[in-house]
């Protein structure tokens, strides 16, 4: 294991386009952060002018909210596609450069060239969420008095959340590069199907004319998404009344991954069978 | 002797095109095995079955008496068709990722990269290489810490005249160390120059298998001419190894059953009093070569 983290690390070390889209990630999610409170602002500018009592300004950086409210933002699809991106790269490189024939010529299985892709996301996916935490914990304490112990831990299982939806979207770009083995078509056809395909799908899934009962929400990146669903903006909850996710929930980790695993286990068949 | 390499009976299809057609052989320890045959002719299919890049549809394989696994792999040392490196790490870089997949160490790769040449562009990047260099990156890849066998398909494709002579003498010197080595190559010349066996294949098939020194025993052809080619004609039907002529305008062409030495011939000339003007020695085309072993063989 440490011996394929070994030779992935050597992969990405110097390699510029690993370092400019991971970096590109925390510049967009820190813009996205800086513009989501004076965006949600402005709502509620708009909407006091219609209401005899003004609806006070939000904060949404305090704890225990911070955990959900940026584990919420660091994975809408807009930035985690970023990272996502990165792993196709990385993949279809090894079929492009022929390096993947190289390694088994040279003693890899099959089995360990996708270990090592496994292994690599769930390191990357381990590392942004170590940063995150850090960064959410930082900006948490910036912005909440009365700090206690019980207020920073009480929301933190987002974190997880964060990781786990971190890791099968990644596991989701890596069924595409292996399967397809070309950068620029698996880039394509996976920007295509998060952002296109599959809302379009959501949409038609979700009338009852379809289907009786609505399967959308199962929908592969749907599913992963839905981890860390919503926000938590209590002010709007309280008063539009919205029932909105309050923690993260078992069954939906539970479905991400089972497609993850599904995934995995396609693209080793596929490997095993098909010329390299 | 000790069975390095055993194929038996191996077919690969794509398509509608049969690469490889009921293929066997056996590579013994200490040979150095050369797969002769045009383009086209099943080396490469043959070689990425046997490395486990590519599934035969029948036919079986055996890498030191066991069937072949990521372990046997690991003894090997490789390069097939063409060099394959990552374009934006050094080839120190790229040897410690082959060094790392083999469980070797890293104090191999200085000397492999002194042996190929490379030891001052050690840490420029694999893409600023011309071909000449991927290529015998690919070579120092394969002799990383000197494996018992070293497999090169076309390993002198591509290089300057010099670089096809450096990278002969190197793998002469490699298997006078005792490493077996499997070559696959278009180029008789090539073969004859550097293998003790040879296999020689058409259209996926083995037509024959052997030492060279039995297999290539076909002299080439001699151009001759001298002031009366009449003389020279009716003397060169009374050579024994005499096959067969071509006439040209100025000069003529002979073919022999056997190999011919050009002094031998000359003096068998001066002998018979003709004093040749001309001598020179034909090499003949593989093509010309496979026709005529064909022909034999019906």
């Amino acid at each position: 294991m440490i011996k394929l983290l070994k030779i992935e690390f050597k992969k990405i070390l110097t390699y510029k386009i690993f370092w400019t889209l991971t970096g590109l990630y925390f510049v967009f999610l820190s813009l996205g952060l800086l513009m989501a409170e004076f965006m949600i602002n402005n709502i509620v500018d708009n909407m006091n002018k219609h209401l005899p009592i003004p609806i006070p300004h939000v904060t949404i950086y305090f704890f225990p909210w911070v955990w959900q409210n940026i584990a919420f933002f660091a994975t809408i699809r807009y930035v985690l596609i970023f990272p996502a991106i990165v792993i196709i790269i990385l993949i279809t490189n090894e079929f492009t450069f022929k390096t993947i024939r190289q390694n088994v010529i040279n003693g890899m299985s099959k089995a360990e060239i996708i270990s090592s892709k496994l292994l690599l996301i769930m390191l990357i996916s381990l590392i942004m969420t170590v940063l995150l935490t850090i960064g959410t914990f930082i900006i948490g304490v910036a912005h909440t008095s009365d700090l206690t112990f019980s207020m920073v831990a009480e929301k933190s299982a987002f974190i997880i959340g964060f990781f786990i939806t971190m890791l099968t979207f990644q596991v989701f770009a890596l069924f595409f590069g292996f399967i397809l083995r070309n950068t620029g078509l698996s880039i394509a056809l996976f920007t295509l199907y998060v952002f296109i395909v599959e809302p379009i799908l959501y949409h038609f899934l979700k009338s009852p004319i379809v289907f009786k009962n609505n399967i959308s929400p199962y929908l592969p990146v749907n599913s992963v998404l839905s981890v860390t669903e919503y926000p938590s903006i209590q002010v709007l909850k309280n008063i539009m009344g919205l029932n909105l996710q309050d923690s993260i929930s078992v069954s939906a980790c539970l479905i991400p991954l089972g497609y993850a695993a599904l995934m995995i286990g396609i693209v080793y068949c596929v490997l095993v069978k098909k010329d390299l | 002797m000790e069975t390095v390499l055993s194929i038996k009976n191996i077919s690969k299809r794509y398509g509608k095109i049969q690469a490889v057609n009921g293929l066997s052989l056996d590579v013994k320890k200490g040979q150095v095995f050369g797969i002769l045959g045009p383009n086209g002719s099943g080396k490469t299919t043959t070689l990425s079955v046997i490395l486990d890049l590519i599934r035969a549809n029948s036919g079986s394989f055996q890498w030191f008496g066991h069937d072949p696994d990521k372990e046997s792999r690991k003894r090997i040392g490789s390069v097939i068709e063409s060099p394959n490196f990552f374009p934006y790490l050094s080839p120190v870089i790229n040897l410690k990722i082959v060094a790392d997949i083999k469980d070797l160490g890293y104090e191999d790769i200085d000397r492999v990269l002194m042996l190929t040449g490379l030891f001052e562009r050690r840490n420029t990047r694999f893409k600023t290489f011309s071909f000449g260099m991927k290529q015998r990156l690919a070579v120092a890849s394969a002799l990383l810490g000197n494996p018992d066998v070293l497999i090169l398909d076309e390993p002198t494709n591509g290089l300057d005249p010099q670089g096809i002579a450096h990278i002969r003498e190197l793998i002469l010197q490699i298997a006078g160390e005792g490493t077996t080595i499997i070559i696959a190559s278009h180029l008789l010349d090539e073969i004859q120059k550097i293998c003790s066996h040879v296999a020689v294949l058409n259209k996926g098939k083995k037509l024959f298998d052997g030492k060279v020194s039995e297999v290539l025993a076909i002299s080439d052809s001699f151009e001759l001419s001298a002031t009366n080619i009449e003389l020279l004609i009716s003397t060169i039907k009374f050579h024994p190894a005499y096959l067969s002529l071509t006439p040209g305008a100025e000069s003529i062409q002979v073919f022999f059953k056997d190999t011919v030495h050009p002094e031998e011939l000359n003096r068998f000339f001066y002998q018979n009093g003709v004093i040749l003007t001309h001598l020179s020695e034909r090499k003949r085309s593989l093509e010309q070569h496979f026709l005529e072993l064909l022909d034999n063989n019906k």
